[in-house]
């Protein structure tokens, strides 16, 4: 482990680490556009300069690091060139942090605070490049903005595999571009590109003048998309910006789901299926209890499904895979020994979707099937003769199957054939709407957190399947 | 450009073997030899032949000055415009040609025949200044010299 | 004459190119004895010996270069001779190229043979024709003749060549981004380290030389390293292929030994001025390097006696350099300001576009430039051209970028006074004259 000096300061490094690397794992933060830690070192951006004693001023982010060297990362020649260099950045930039939806979050925006703060000295015209570029349905692209680090280049190389975007031309007429075979729209992971870029250049078409940055809070949380579960970050308004009067359906919408680093499940990256969770929250809610087609308190609703299980010859379970541990823990607690129980996807692959891929989607749709599956064992669900009551725990239930003359009991969040044709219908809050937990297809736990409020008269399943189980229900 | 591919194959005897994006630049440039320009199907071609992104192949279309997407014109005039060639007479090159073809640099004339260019050094230095014609040098012009050029190449 | 030669010294005729002429002058038996006689150490060490600097601008010994490779580490190597001579000014290798194809080619076995090459490229730039045409055909005969293939003399040494055509960029004449260019990409230069000669082509150990600097090696090695440095001086051994063009009498390559005196060169083997004009100022080698007045460089009259010699450090000390030996004369009456400019068109259209310095700082320059000389300058502009300048040096991946820093930089020092007239009044000093006119 050779010591370097950075600053002054004594920092073990790796024998093959750089000293990018070296500062960033001491905590050093030295400024960079184009170096990012999960794709190669292009070293375009020249803003990493740092100073070497006795061998003058290099970029940090190619330098490999060597026992006993004295690194310096604000001396006198290197604020110069950082200055220089973060000029010549912004020459051709057209600085409309007023409108640009990367303002409060722009690296260029700080650095420029941080290590230049001057106006541009230049008066010749910019350059004028393509705005609004539209490199897929999802991203528009402006090519006034990009400063030509390649991050989303090497993304789709490195890391997507997609090969979906190069840079075309030459000098200050350099175009990031799509390929012209439609690679990048094809690509699941594109929305990637929209964080590793680190001015305003690619834009989420979804989240477009949406919302400034500084209005939004974010809050951990899993991707129930597929059993990966891979880390997000749920935005949405903060209380202090919560819409008054108009519009104030946003105060309660996800604004936008970005990637939250998690090296144990999916790295610094999501798939474009996390991207769109909005979507898949947003979709007609069950939040009304009812009885035999009739909206009623949830304690009737309750009190009419105890009586039903109660009473059954044969009640039988479709479990939840999308439930939490807590709730599946819960179930099996209260009513696991009352049922015949069996797991149901609630989700399944959609037409058009990546089925499984080597990098982070997997075919299973939903967050929580192995823990599930743990629980409640992994024989195809089949309805037993004599069938009397079928609670069904979430999506994915088609009422057609179910057996003459059973009763169903839906415990749904979301409205579907089978919350219709329940014969009792218990609304139940989102992942958006309480805390818990999902085990991944390799075992990892993961929390995910409330952030939403949870609509009047839903129950949290936790809570519910104990008072379905109270009074000797089971 | 599927015609080309035995000269491809020819190629490659002399290369690495398993390396075939060296081909890349080779291959274009002979399908624009053939063709005139590169047209997207040949694009296509390359890029099932090579096994290469698509996306390599537009980068370096774009990239390289004499690698172009559309035909121009029959003949390809191209005026160095770097320093020895200026010192010794290409903007009065340029001017005459422009006049006598009626376009401007980077134009292709009404009837396809001649496109008109201003180019980066070619390497001629010595013989000053340098007008390329397709893929041959025109060197030490001059307008009278010019000017029995274009009268051979309008005939031909 | 202009001292002993290397390269030039034969008679070039219709057929002189051809193999058989090339036989005929003692051709191919430099390699017959690198691959009878010497091991492969043994041919690196005689390049060392020899003191063999690159001809392609930067002048580093090509010993050094070379030394870096272990011919026997059991991984590939590769060697390409850089024939994409693109620096403004320069037009010498293709001399090489055009007349003594076979030099190169043999040269090249030699040093394929010293570094455990199987595998080599001619990187030729894509505008060359009549270069392109000769080089093709002579490695069609040498191949012909089994001087390339397997088993070459029977020493079960096996060498491939491939002619690769580029395609129109300047920026790969930069070795890292001619190797970017061959592997199929845009031709982006690379940062080091890693070296090329640790991680070159397809991430193998590469020797990337200029053809000139090859070309030297059938000589040093048919004739002894000892023998070529009684060429030249102590510190810059052999000759080089010096290009002259602008407005000069007789502009051509000549062949000239390291150290012969500049003005004598310039006045008596080139002719002098072409316009009967003093001679203002002289870029020795290629737009890259620095220009100098012809006061500097001391070569204003034919028999300056205090002229300079045309060596490596002496020009350095003159803070220019020999660069790619492109040598450009200026004559009395030409508009400094005009010439930064054409200058500056051309850094800006062929900067590859990678890094941030030279990708906006080139455009920035040229705008600069083209309001100046449209009467719109302003006098801080001059300092903000130093700035851009030297933002670019040492902070660019290629050294091209700097290298156009420093041009800037010698034109506005050397020629303040015109870049001053031009903004005060608003028009040239010299009416945006670049050629070469009698004096009135």
């Amino acid at each position: 482990m050779p010591t370097i000096f950075i600053d002054g300061r004594p920092v073990e490094a790796d024998e093959d680490q750089t000293v990018m690397q070296a500062a960033r794992a001491a905590g050093i933060e030295i400024p960079h556009f184009c170096w990012h830690p999960a794709l190669s070192v292009p070293g375009n951006c020249r803003i990493c300069m740092v100073e070497v004693e006795g061998k003058g001023t290099d970029i940090a982010c190619n330098m490999p690091v060597k026992a006993g060297m004295k690194v310096f990362t604000n001396s006198e020649e290197v604020v110069t060139h950082r200055k220089a260099i973060l000029q010549l950045t912004l020459l051709n930039h057209p600085v409309d942090c007023g409108i640009c939806d990367k303002a409060g979050e722009c690296t260029l925006q700080d650095y420029h605070y941080r290590y230049n703060g001057e106006p541009s000295v230049s008066i010749d015209a910019k350059v004028p490049a393509t705005k609004f570029h539209e490199l897929s349905d999802r991203i528009v692209l402006d090519n006034e903005r990009c400063i030509l680090c390649s991050r989303c280049v090497r993304f789709t190389r490195e890391v997507s595999g997609s090969n979906g975007l190069g840079i075309e031309h030459r000098a200050d007429h350099s175009l990031v571009r799509s390929s012209e075979d439609g690679a990048f729209r094809n690509d699941a992971y594109s929305d990637n590109v929209i964080d590793l870029c680190p001015v305003g250049a690619l834009l989420s078409r979804r989240f477009l003048y949406r919302s400034r940055v500084w209005y939004l809070e974010s809050t951990p949380s899993v991707c129930p998309g597929c059993e990966r579960g891979c880390s997000i970050n749920l935005w949405h308004r903060r209380e202090d910006w919560k819409l008054k009067s108009v519009a104030t359906r946003e105060n309660t919408r996800i604004a936008r789901v970005t990637p939250l680093e998690n090296p144990a499940v999916n790295g610094p990256w999501i798939c474009n299926k996390g991207r769109d969770l909005a979507d898949l929250f947003e979709r007609p809610r069950a939040i009304e209890a009812r009885v035999d087609g009739r909206t009623t308190t949830l304690e009737t609703a309750v009190a009419a499904a105890r009586r039903l299980i109660a009473s059954a010859t044969r009640p039988v379970a479709l479990v939840s895979s999308w439930g939490s541990n807590e709730e599946l823990e819960a179930f099996t607690r209260h009513l696991g020994s009352r049922f015949t129980s069996f797991v149901k996807p609630d989700h399944l692959p959609l037409e058009g979707e990546v089925v499984e891929d080597g990098l982070l989607i997997r075919a299973d749709k939903n967050p929580n099937g192995r823990r599930a599956r743990e629980l409640f064992g992994d024989p195809a669900p089949a309805f037993p003769p004599g069938t009397g009551v079928v609670l069904c725990w979430g999506e994915g239930f088609d009422p057609a199957l179910l057996p003459a003359g059973a009763k169903l009991i839906v415990v749904g969040s979301f409205a579907d054939d089978a919350t219709d044709r329940a014969d009792v219908l218990l609304p139940v809050s989102t992942q958006l709407e309480r805390d818990g937990h999902y085990t991944n297809f390799e075992g990892v736990i993961t929390g995910f957190t409330a952030c939403l409020p949870r609509p009047p008269g839903v129950a949290d399943a936790e809570a519910l399947f104990g008072l379905l189980a109270a009074e000797g229900a089971a | 450009m599927r015609h080309l591919i035995p000269e491809f194959e020819d190629m490659k005897k002399r290369l690495p073997p398993g390396e075939n994006g060296v081909l890349v630049l080779p291959c274009l440039k002979r399908i624009q030899e053939d063709r005139g320009w590169v047209a997207d199907e040949d694009i296509d071609g390359l890029v099932e032949y090579l096994g290469v992104p698509r996306i390599q192949v537009e980068e370096v279309l774009s990239f390289y000055s004499m690698l172009r997407r559309k035909p121009i014109g029959r003949f390809h005039l191209q005026v160095c415009h770097n320093v020895s060639c200026t010192m010794r007479g290409a903007e009065r090159l340029i001017d005459r040609l422009q006049a006598r073809l009626g376009v401007a640099p980077g134009q292709t004339t009404a009837d396809g025949r001649f496109t008109l260019s201003r180019v980066e050094c070619l390497g001629s230095c010595g013989t000053a200044p340098v007008v390329m014609v397709n893929e041959r040098y025109y060197e030490l012009q001059s307008e009278p010299l010019l000017e029995l050029l274009l009268e051979e190449l309008e005939r031909s | 004459m202009t001292g002993r030669k290397v390269l030039m010294n034969f008679e070039v005729t219709p057929s002189s190119h051809t193999l058989e002429a090339y036989l005929a002058r003692g051709g191919y038996q430099a390699l017959a004895k690198a691959l009878r006689g010497m091991k492969p150490g043994e041919v690196t060490q005689e390049i060392v010996d020899s003191g063999l600097q690159g001809r392609g601008g930067a002048a580093f010994p090509a010993g050094r270069k070379w030394q870096v490779i272990d011919p026997h580490d059991g991984q590939p190597h590769y060697l390409v001779a850089n024939a994409d001579e693109g620096e403004p000014g320069t037009f010498k290798d293709r001399w090489v190229l055009e007349h003594s194809p076979h030099t190169l080619l043999e040269s090249m076995l030699i040093a394929s043979y010293a570094l455990g090459v199987r595998h080599g490229f001619i990187y030729i730039r894509g505008e060359f024709d009549l270069p392109w045409r000769r080089i093709t055909a002579a490695v069609e005969e040498a191949y012909a003749a089994g001087w390339f293939g397997e088993n070459i003399l029977g020493t079960g040494f096996a060498c491939d060549v491939f002619v690769f055509r580029g395609a129109g960029a300047y920026v790969c004449g930069e070795a890292s981004s001619l190797l970017s260019s061959i592997e199929g990409s845009r031709g982006y230069p690379r940062n080091r380290p890693p070296r090329l000669t640790v991680k070159g082509l397809f991430q193998r150990p590469t020797v990337v030389n200029n053809v000139e600097t090859l070309s030297n090696l059938a000589w040093i090695i048919g004739n002894g390293a000892a023998a070529f440095k009684e060429i030249g001086t102590p510190k810059s051994p052999g000759t080089r292929l010096i290009s002259v063009s602008g407005h000069i009498a007789r502009p051509g390559v000549y062949e000239v030994e390291l150290g012969y005196p500049w003005a004598k060169f310039l006045h008596d083997e080139c002719g002098g001025v072409s316009c009967n004009r003093d001679l203002k100022a002289v870029i020795p080698g290629g737009i890259s390097s620095q220009v100098l007045t012809s006061r500097d460089a001391k070569v204003l009259t034919p028999h300056d006696v205090e002229t300079m010699i045309l060596d490596h450090d002496a020009l350095w000390q003159a803070g220019s350099s020999l660069g790619s030996g492109g040598m450009i004369v200026i004559a009395d009456g030409t508009c400094m300001v005009s010439l930064l400019r054409v200058m500056l068109r051309f850094y800006h259209h062929e900067s590859c576009g990678q890094c941030t310095p030279c990708r906006d700082g080139m455009g920035w320059l040229h705008r600069i430039i083209d309001r100046i000389l449209a009467g719109q300058g302003r006098p801080e502009d001059i300092e903000l051209m130093y700035r851009i300048s030297k933002a670019n040096d040492g902070t660019t991946i290629c050294g091209l970028g700097d290298a156009a820093g420093y041009a800037t930089v010698a034109m506005l020092d050397r020629f303040r006074d015109e870049f001053d007239y031009c903004i005060e009044h608003k028009r040239s000093k010299y009416d945006g004259n670049l050629e070469c006119r009698p004096s009135s």
